[in-house]
């Protein structure tokens, strides 16, 4: 036997380092947050526009007053955005139009992340007969174009309340959801744990409620937020189509006179009039994806660089 | 000390390979992939490169075709062919004209080497027309060599990559290697990806082939098995270094570097008491966890000694033709029991 | 070739169905619309001095279907002259048979959007190409990153921007019509060149705001395809530069056409936007003016015949995306 060996092999620097304690999720997104500041930056455009929509409109009357020796006013310290063809204050007018417009869109959002994630989820799981039923009405949904499909719904029913924009917005919308979730659930299903789940006698709803449909709460939350950004465009442009009866002032409403209205368009005084509500929906769209970006991060793992 | 190689048996040497270190950067740091590296090819041989994963075999592979991709690179050394001169030293058209015609590469993963929208007949003209070789006469030879490995020429040669299995995909990359008929052909664990029975067969048709053709092959693996059946030579690396080298039946048998022999140690016999199979105890080390200073194998090695601790040992002849990096001296089997 | 034959037949087929589906879908939804138009429409028929069933037969004329029919007997004849092409009656172009209206509002529509899918899918591809090759420096990451915001700024609102800026408030472009009244529709270059002219703004408006969408996707596309095994495996067997170069393009294109059915759905559900902004008639414009003037006829058609547009669109890329790839081509 040898006797040269002196000690036991160590474990020194060829062993792979014992792993780190693992962070907690307000820990992970702070760290992406600090490493992208640009999802604060979103965070915070955000908080504004809902800020704005929720506690902006009580500052100004329910009638806004109109100037009409001072129309297309450029900026100045009472009208910081100018005036519109009626002399209202611009500022006022994004700020009053804003509640429908965020209101409707995350309505929309909501019922879009409704009824795509439960079609995704049903048909997602038990495929069969519901899954064909399902998956066929998602793909007629996606096939028609919406806009057009759209404006021939507004001829059956006008739906200019938010509560109704966004039910349908969310009837037009949930098909590529749907599609999405039920691929998610295809793998998720064959995981072990679900396996396990069937194995201890848990219900088929019990299975989706509490075993897929937790992993898959992030990415609903992403596509709600990007079903967000979607509906205040769709909003926007119907109310700008003009087949839409309205209430109250909106972004959308506003664009409408800005085109209709026949000096509007024809003199550059009138440029603020219609770039303030297009720059508004820009911001807010920038908000979003910003903050999607950071959110992307701090739930998807595999995108940290660990 | 100066330490002496052995002097090798005078035939023509097809590549020569001298102090080759190649480097990755990992934040901001280089750490060396391959380091140090000598060794000669004689023509005309099978010589084989083996080490567990991560020995830098194939960044070793990559370097003689000046192909490190970064964030690697050639720090140092020559990789010079007899027929064309320092590989490193080339680049632009003339190392692309080496590539693929005077040494060419069969890929561990071959099945994804081939362009799926492409039929392969394609791909071979396309190859032959990128090195100056009439398309038809080369597809008579892809033929040929299709032939040769029990494929059929004529359908396969018509397919489109995904309509064959990954044997077939395989034994067509070494058919793309060979076309062109090169001087060196480097084998990148070209078994490896594929079942059992289709190893043994691929093994079996290249060792027909390099027998018939006699190119010079660069023979890359980790298992000793392979190494057995078709290298004339071998070298062993661990952690970016040769630690020994020499004619296959003396390393095989009379090992002198204790990582050698516990490769060897570690294969189970299919007859016999399986406790003889000793695993090594361990893990090779990683990128960034290799030993800067002293032998790099120290950590795991049964026979360590103080000195060990201090310098890489420098390679030494440890008998004809048989050289090993030990501070043992060629002394292994005196102290192994 | 029987391959493609029995994938086209089995497409077209899904394609009937589609086209039956909306049909359908658009006969129920005359029924919902407040104010039964239909009673309406007889009503003021009987009221210009027309006895009930001359009425009736207006009606039908215009709705394809008796109003006092059972509802299978509607649904059937409705669907009978559909077969047909016959899409009933204008109720505002009083008589006229609505396909007269659409046959003449489609190349509209078919030319701006067809053209605007082409070039904004050249304008798009190039750009992608130049940011994957170029991604390491300020060339590639300014096209990302305009491709990036361009993405995000909706169609309607480009062509808003565009009109404000280059036809109204300084009218660089012309503003309002397809093309001059002054000037005569023929093969003539006078004509089509004025035509042109006035086709620049809708147009542009289609490539800036689908110019992100391509140019992300193929520099997406472009740079999956450079770090393909393939491809290194073609730079280690010494292959020419020009053949390499087919490889990564043609390997990268591929993918894209995926995305051409999307592209196609969305470009003809703007089309309806651009049309109003720039005064186009179009099937958009059509079907916006008719809902205008409670013609139901023709703005069910039209809608109809948009998505018809779409489906056969789509039936197109798809056939020619799995001629295209061999690895459909050669699957059973």
């Amino acid at each position: 036997m040898n006797t040269i060996v002196s000690e036991e092999p160590q474990a020194l620097s060829t062993y792979p380092s014992a792993p780190r304690r693992r962070p907690s999720a307000w820990m992970v997104a702070w760290d992406v947050l600090r490493r992208r500041p640009t999802g604060i930056l979103g965070l915070v455009i955000l908080l504004f526009f809902i800020g704005m929509a929720t506690v902006g409109p009580l500052f100004y009357p329910a009638e806004l007053p109109t100037d009409p020796l001072h129309t297309f006013a450029a900026p100045s310290a009472a009208h910081p955005l100018g005036t519109d063809f009626e002399g209202t204050d611009v500022l006022a007018l994004i700020v009053t139009g804003s509640r429908y417009v965020l209101l409707s869109a995350f309505l929309a959002g909501f019922f879009t992340a409704l009824f795509g994630t439960v079609s995704g989820l049903i048909s997602g799981y038990y495929l069969g007969v519901p899954d064909s039923i399902i998956t066929k009405l998602a793909d007629f949904v996606l096939t028609i174009p919406s806009f057009p499909l759209l404006v021939v719904l507004s001829t059956v029913w006008k739906f200019g309340s938010p509560l109704s924009m966004g039910l349908v917005l969310g009837i037009i919308g949930w098909g590529a959801l749907a599609r999405a979730i039920r691929s998610q659930v295809l793998t998720l299903r064959e995981r072990t744990f679900v396996e396990a789940a069937r194995g201890l006698g848990f219900s088929s709803v019990h299975i989706i409620v509490k075993e897929i449909f937790p992993n898959i709460t992030s990415y609903v939350a992403m596509k709600f937020l990007l079903a967000v950004t979607g509906a205040i465009y769709a909003a926007v442009a119907l109310f700008f189509l003009g087949v839409l009866p309205f209430a109250a002032n909106n972004w959308g409403v506003m664009l409408q006179f800005a085109f209709t209205q026949a000096g509007a368009m024809y003199t550059t005084q009138s440029l603020l009039y219609l770039l303030a509500p297009l720059a508004s929906i820009l911001l807010v769209t920038l908000g979003v994806v910003l903050f999607l970006d950071a959110l992307d991060e701090m739930l998807n793992p595999r995108l940290r660089k660990g | 000390m100066a330490a002496e190689l052995s002097a090798q048996p005078a035939t023509d040497i097809a590549c020569s390979i001298r102090n080759l270190t190649v480097a990755y950067r990992v934040e901001r740091r280089d750490y060396p992939a391959v380091k140090d590296v000598d060794l000669d090819i004689p023509s005309g041989e099978v010589t084989a490169v083996i080490g567990e994963s991560g020995s830098g075999k194939t960044t070793l592979a990559m370097a003689m075709l000046n192909a490190v991709q970064p964030p690697g690179r050639i720090v140092a050394g020559s990789v010079v062919y007899a027929t064309t001169g320092d590989v490193l030293q080339m680049s632009g058209k003339r190392l692309r004209r080496l590539r693929g015609n005077a040494v060419s590469m069969v890929f561990q993963t071959s099945q994804n080497s081939l362009n799926p929208l492409k039929r392969i007949g394609s791909q071979v003209m396309d190859l032959a027309r990128s090195h100056g070789h009439n398309p038809r006469a080369t597809l008579c030879e892809a033929k040929d060599l299709c032939g040769r490995m029990s494929l059929d020429a004529d359908r396969v040669l018509t397919s489109y990559q995904h309509e064959l299995s990954g044997g077939m995909r395989q034994r067509v990359g070494i058919m793309l290697a060979l076309v062109l008929q090169p001087d060196v052909v480097l084998l990148d664990e070209p078994t490896t990806a594929l079942d059992v029975l289709s190893q043994s067969e691929v093994l079996q048709i290249l060792r027909d082939l390099q027998r018939e053709r006699r190119f010079t092959a660069l023979l890359i693996t980790h298992d000793m098995g392979v190494v057995a059946e078709l290298a004339d030579r071998v070298a062993v690396m661990y952690a970016g270094r040769i630690v020994e080298r020499g004619r296959t039946p003396d390393v095989l048998t009379h090992p002198q570097h204790p990582y050698t022999r516990a490769l060897i140690q570690s294969i189970p016999r299919l007859t016999g008491d399986l406790s003889q199979a000793v695993p090594l105890p361990g893990l090779p080390p990683s990128l960034t966890t290799i030993p800067v200073k002293g032998c790099v194998f120290r950590e795991r090695c049964a026979f360590r000694m103080p000195v060990c601790d201090t310098e890489q040992p420098p390679l030494e002849s440890v008998g004809p033709d048989h050289d090993a990096a030990c501070y043992l001296h060629g002394l292994l089997d005196d102290r192994a029991d | 070739m029987r391959g493609f034959l029995v994938r086209l037949a089995r497409r077209l087929l899904g394609a009937v169905v589609m086209i039956w589906a909306v049909a359908t879908f658009t006969f129920f939804l005359i029924r919902l619309i407040p104010g039964n138009p239909v009673q309406a429409e007889m009503d003021t028929l009987m009221q210009q001095g027309l006895t009930s069933e001359q009425a009736a037969a207006r009606v039908a004329g215009m709705y394809n279907f008796y109003p006092h029919d059972p509802l299978p007997i509607q649904y059937l004849h409705y669907l009978g002259q559909l077969a047909h092409f016959d899409l009933g009656q204008s109720i505002s172009y009083s008589g006229v048979p609505v396909a007269h209206i659409i046959a003449s509002a489609a190349p509209y529509t078919l030319g701006l959007v067809i053209t605007g899918i082409i070039l904004t899918f050249i304008f798009g591809v190039i750009g992608g190409v130049f940011a994957a090759i170029y991604r390491n420096s300020w060339v590639g990451s300014s096209v990302t990153v305009l491709g990036s915001v361009l993405h995000g700024i909706p169609q309607f609102m480009v062509a808003l921007l565009l009109a404000y800026l280059l036809a109204t408030t300084h009218p660089i472009f012309p503003f309002g019509a397809p093309y001059d009244a002054a000037i005569s529709p023929g093969l003539t270059w006078t004509f089509l060149s004025n035509l042109g002219l006035h086709a620049v703004l809708p147009i542009a408006a289609f490539i800036i705001s689908g110019f992100g969408f391509w140019a992300l996707a193929m520099k997406s596309s472009v740079v999956t395809t450079l770090g393909d095994d393939f491809i290194l495996a073609s730079e280690l067997r010494g292959i020419k530069p020009s053949i390499r170069f087919r490889y990564i393009a043609r390997n990268a294109f591929l993918p894209l056409f995926t995305y051409l059915a999307i592209a196609i759905g969305y470009t003809f559900g703007g089309a309806i936007f651009i049309e109003q902004i720039f005064d186009y008639p179009g099937l958009g414009l059509l079907q916006l003016n008719s809902i205008n003037v409670h013609d139901y006829p023709l703005m069910q058609a039209a809608f109809l015949m948009i998505t018809v547009a779409v489906i056969l669109s789509n039936l197109i890329a798809e056939m020619l995306y799995t001629v295209i790839d061999p690895r459909i081509r050669t699957a059973r």
